[in-house]
């Protein structure tokens, strides 16, 4: 209860200002297309510098929080994801905006999202040494398979046929790999000069979901779209907590998921969202709704996503490992002003330390209370005409696309990727698994290669990869995610979730 | 028509796969081609049993491409195409978006195309836009696109 | 006559030019510049490059902001072909340079760049690699390391970021220095990712940055055994030198941290840059910064840092030439 005594240093008006300021700041950069909460983060790096330690951290802690958050809002409205932990967002949140509930997406996706957000961070202030020793018996092997995993998850619950999902992974994985190889430094698949720096994540994130929308808009022809222009239902506040406590189910699954795996580093804040999506349609009772505006799909990732932000912290604050690229640049934040996090980082800089986990805390509630102000007016966004949203859609997709590194290649990288995906996802092909192959293919090469050089230095190939409970529990669950939905694809005859992101 | 259509995307794939199987197993250094090994294996396998599904017709059926959204889709996608691949750099970014803009809006609205009113509207909206963007990424974020507004 | 004409056309059009030159590098810089870092954000090379170009923006330094680009991928390559290759020579485009990396990646080929790619502009940071492993290893110093090394060939596993980079130099250079052979493990994702490697017990050792372990041993995850430098550490008194524990192993694998610009840049505008930024990095603020963060400094102006940059290509050309 230690942190408690520390409340009031966050109450102070500048720190109070800051965190209001994150918070929004957070929101709007969550919100661009481009921006993944690591460059939102690194953006106000600098802003830190001229304050207290203290304050700093309250301004990159509340910005942290309110990214992930913040992410869901395109990813709801636009369906592009703001950031790869937003992709499970997009699958439902997207129908039930086009469905004229988009006001009720948003406010339920932040209300799952501070929910979440509170659990995770109070498991962070509990748990954090317990944590951190769990998060490092994750070795090589186990990354491995729970990269593979990711990649599987999602390509037999992304789309309609269960080949297609995996084939469309293998494809991510295919596209992970143009460019230098990581170690060796050797060049592979580069067939045009504009892919030899390899495919970026964030402007493939953004071509794969954004354009075939765009195309979509534009297949349908002039007039008449009128018609199709979903009507916003304005959604009282009060009526969607009502909602949220009917549906405990997936808030639980989500927060719990997206807690564990936050843990694990590199791989967890990836897919938390996903695999609370897949988990909750596979405990729901009416699965077949999911991918046709569910709200569960909504709070289940949403819950995982903002669930994930404490725990994975813990490695960084008590080990000193940052386990996420945003925990690194947040291990900036602490530098520059001499703390270095540690085993006794809460005995030597007690107020820096809880001032900064408090922000978070505080953070999560000025986020809901921002987000469901946005939520109302951005709902609108959606009410927007047709040709109004491709134009600006396309536009959001050109400039989040340069933006990330200021480079026109990624630009042509995202157009050629969104136009080949329009064409794929007529033919029953779908996103979701080649960014996630995409995503996590550097995750698996990396520590198949590691795992493999140490292996034949010590126990064999077979020996390490296969062996072990962690190892083989892993393996059974990637096994498990492939047959299950495949028998059940073979006894109904291909009817299966026809979920199509 | 419709067997055809769905043949040639699982070909275009089978074929990508084949390739990468082929390079990841001829060339040197093998180390650095170990994943990509792994992978084209999946790949390679995948992509048959799909193409067989197809020629089977055993696969999940998929809405496909027809005439009419071909033709629709036709004018945006060349704006799509130029904007992207000649405009965002020739012109700048900020002049190709205003334009762009302004064309799918007149290419896909309904409102007639002669209408005072509706002009007036798109225009205001491609101003609207064009502004928030260049103050969030050009003056917020600083991000220098290859040519600014003006020159 | 025409002739004449022509020839007065082309002297004054050529006047005209150089003096538009000459008055535009007196008015450098006019708009931000940008630095490109080929490293992920929250990197040690991205984090420092945000510090040293804090003062930037001050009137008596360039006037005008100085922007951070990250180019990441394949330990720097992705961002160094692209400034090679692509980048505009005019002076608004920088890039922070990672000595040995860049060069021993040059050496080993495959890339469009070498040393003769770039104009070295001033150097602001040096840190040196050091020997880890974690802290209930058997090993305590250098000597238990290869005793064990000898006794096991090919089976002592230790981590490093990268190929060709300075802890791979490092690990080189020990195990030609103690004759054996050991097991190097380069991972992705920088000297954390390696760290993490040791911390977890993945691997029995590591070579990492001086000021990444000397946090994990703050943090008490780590003991340090050796340093890969010519003398001790400011940051680490008590971690005695390679040398000191009988292996020749000189600075080589120091990981020096600056900015170069692209060849071709004007000369003027890389004199304004060669005078200025070494006063950058010597702004109090920085100092106080980059102190704070465990970022050991080590300000070269430009004439320094050629000198540098000829003796790595030399060691590191004969270091690599049997790989």
């Amino acid at each position: 209860m230690e942190f408690l005594y520390y409340f009031d240093e966050v109450f102070e008006p500048i720190a109070l200002m800051l965190l209001i300021g994150g918070t929004i700041g957070g929101l709007i950069l969550g919100a661009t297309p481009g921006l993944s909460p690591t460059m939102a983060v690194a953006l106000l790096i600098p802003f830190t510098f001229h304050l207290e330690p203290a304050q700093g951290l309250i301004l990159l802690g509340a910005a942290y929080t309110s990214t992930v958050a913040g992410g869901a809002v395109s990813a709801i409205l636009l369906r592009i994801p703001g950031a790869p932990a937003n992709i499970a967002t997009a699958i439902d949140g997207y129908e039930m905006a086009r469905r004229g509930r988009g006001a009720l997406a948003l406010q339920l996706s932040f209300l799952s999202s501070a929910v979440g957000g509170v659990i995770g961070v109070l498991l962070l202030i509990f748990l954090t040494p317990v944590l951190a020793r769990w998060a490092l018996a994750f070795g090589p092997s186990h990354l491995f398979w729970l990269a593979i995993l990711g990649v599987t998850i999602i390509g037999t619950l992304g789309s309609g046929s269960i080949v297609k999902g995996l084939l469309s992974g293998c494809i991510g994985f295919w596209l992970s790999t143009i460019g230098f190889d990581d170690i060796l430094g050797v060049q592979r698949f580069v067939f045009h000069p504009v892919v030899s720096g390899g495919v970026n994540i964030i402007p493939a994130l953004i071509g794969l979901f954004a354009i075939p929308q765009v195309i979509t808009i534009f297949a349908k022809g002039r007039g008449r779209t009128d018609l199709e222009v979903a009507r916003v239902a304005s959604h009282p506040i009060g009526a969607a907590i009502g909602e949220l406590s009917q549906r405990p189910r997936a808030l639980a699954i989500g927060t719990v998921t997206g807690a564990i795996i936050g843990l694990i580093p590199g791989v967890g804040g990836q897919i938390a969202g996903l695999v609370a999506y897949d988990q909750t349609k596979k405990f729901s009772r009416n699965p077949e709704s999911f991918g046709k505006g569910e709200p569960d799909g909504v709070i289940a990732a949403e819950a995982a996503n903002n669930a994930m932000v404490g725990p994975s912290l813990a490695p960084l604050l008590t080990l000193s490992i940052p386990g996420s690229p945003t925990a690194a640049v947040l291990l900036g934040g602490l530098l520059i002003h001499g703390i270095f996090p540690g085993s006794d980082l809460f005995e030597r800089h007690p107020e820096v330390a809880w001032t900064f986990i408090n922000s978070m805390l505080l953070g999560q509630i000025l986020m809901l209370v921002f987000g469901l102000y946005i939520a109302g007016a951005a709902a609108r966004v959606a009410q927007a005409p047709q040709q109004v949203m491709a134009a600006i859609v396309l536009a959001l997709a050109v400039f989040g696309a340069y933006s990330v590194q200021h480079s026109m290649g990624d630009v042509y990288v995202m157009a050629f990727l969104g136009v080949a995906m329009y064409f794929l996802e007529r033919f029953g092909y779908s996103a979701a698994p080649i960014v996630l192959g995409l995503i996590l293919g550097p995750i698996a090469e990396a520590n198949f290669v590691q795992g493999a050089m140490i292996a034949n230095a010590s126990v064999g190939l077979a020996n390490y990869f296969f062996s072990g409970w962690l190892n083989l529990t892993l393996i059974a669950i990637v096994l498990l995610s492939i047959m299950f939905p495949l028998v059940r694809q073979l006894r109904f005859g291909g009817t299966v979730g026809a979920a199509k992101i | 028509m419709t067997c055809i259509q769905r043949l040639l995307p699982s070909a275009i794939i089978a074929a990508v796969g084949v390739w990468v199987a082929y390079i990841s197993y001829t060339q040197e250094p093998a180390d650095a081609f170990l994943f990509p090994r792994l992978i084209a294996a999946g790949f390679v396998m995948l992509a048959v049993w799909d193409l067989a599904c197809n020629l089977l017709g055993a696969s999940v059926p998929a809405p496909g491409m027809d005439a009419t959204a071909a033709l629709n889709l036709a004018p945006g996608m060349l704006v799509l195409l130029i904007y992207i691949f000649w405009g965002a750099k020739a012109l700048g970014f900020y002049t190709a978006t205003t334009i762009a803009v302004l064309t799918i809006q007149l290419l896909y609205d309904p409102a007639p195309r002669h209408l005072f009113r509706a002009w007036g509207r798109r225009c205001l909206i491609t101003a609207t836009f064009v502004a928030v963007m260049y103050g969030l990424f050009a003056k917020l974020l600083g991000v220098y696109t290859p040519k600014e507004f003006f020159h | 006559m025409m002739r004449w004409i022509f020839g007065i056309m082309l002297a004054v059009t050529g006047m005209l030019s150089l003096v538009a030159a000459a008055m535009a590098d007196d008015a450098y810089p006019e708009r931000p510049v940008l630095l490109m870092v080929s490293y992920g954000a929250g990197g040690a090379t991205d984090f420092q490059a945000r510090i040293v170009t804090l003062a930037a923006g001050e009137e008596d330094m360039l006037a005008q902001p100085i922007a951070i680009v990250n180019k990441p991928g394949a330990g720097g390559r992705v961002g160094w072909n692209w400034f090679a290759t692509e980048a505009e020579a005019d002076g608004y485009t920088l890039a922070a340079y990672n000595i040995p990396h860049f060069v021993a990646q040059s050496i080993k080929g495959g890339v469009q760049y070498s040393a003769d790619s770039f104009e070295p502009i001033a150097n602001w940071g040096a840190d040196p690699a050091v020997f880890v492993v974690g802290k209930d290893s058997a090993f305590n110093s250098m000597s238990d390391v290869i005793t064990f090394a000898k006794e096991n060939p090919g089976k002592l596993t230790f981590s490093g970021a990268g190929l060709f980079v300075g802890h791979h130099i490092a690990a080189l250079q020990i195990e030609k220095a103690a004759g054996v052979k050991m097991a190097y493990i380069p991972t992705k994702g920088g000297g954390a990712a390696a760290m993490k490697a040791v911390i977890a017990g993945d691997v029995l050792a590591g070579v990492n940055n001086l000021s990444d372990a000397f946090r994990a041993r703050e943090a008490g995850d780590v003991k340090i055994l050796g340093v890969a430098d010519l003398e001790r550490n400011d940051f680490l008194p008590d971690v005695p030198t390679m040398m000191e524990q009988g292996l020749d192993v000189d600075n080589a694998s120091v990981n020096f941290r600056g900015v170069m610009a692209p060849k071709g840049t004007p000369q003027a505008i890389i004199d304004k840059l060669a005078a200025t930024l070494p006063k950058m990095f010597e702004h109090k603020n920085v100092v106080k910064r980059m102190k704070a963060g465990g970022s050991p400094m080590h300000i070269m102006t430009r004439e320094e840092v050629q000198a540098m940059w000829a003796k790595r290509q030399e060691t590191l050309s004969e270091l690599l030439k049997g790989l």
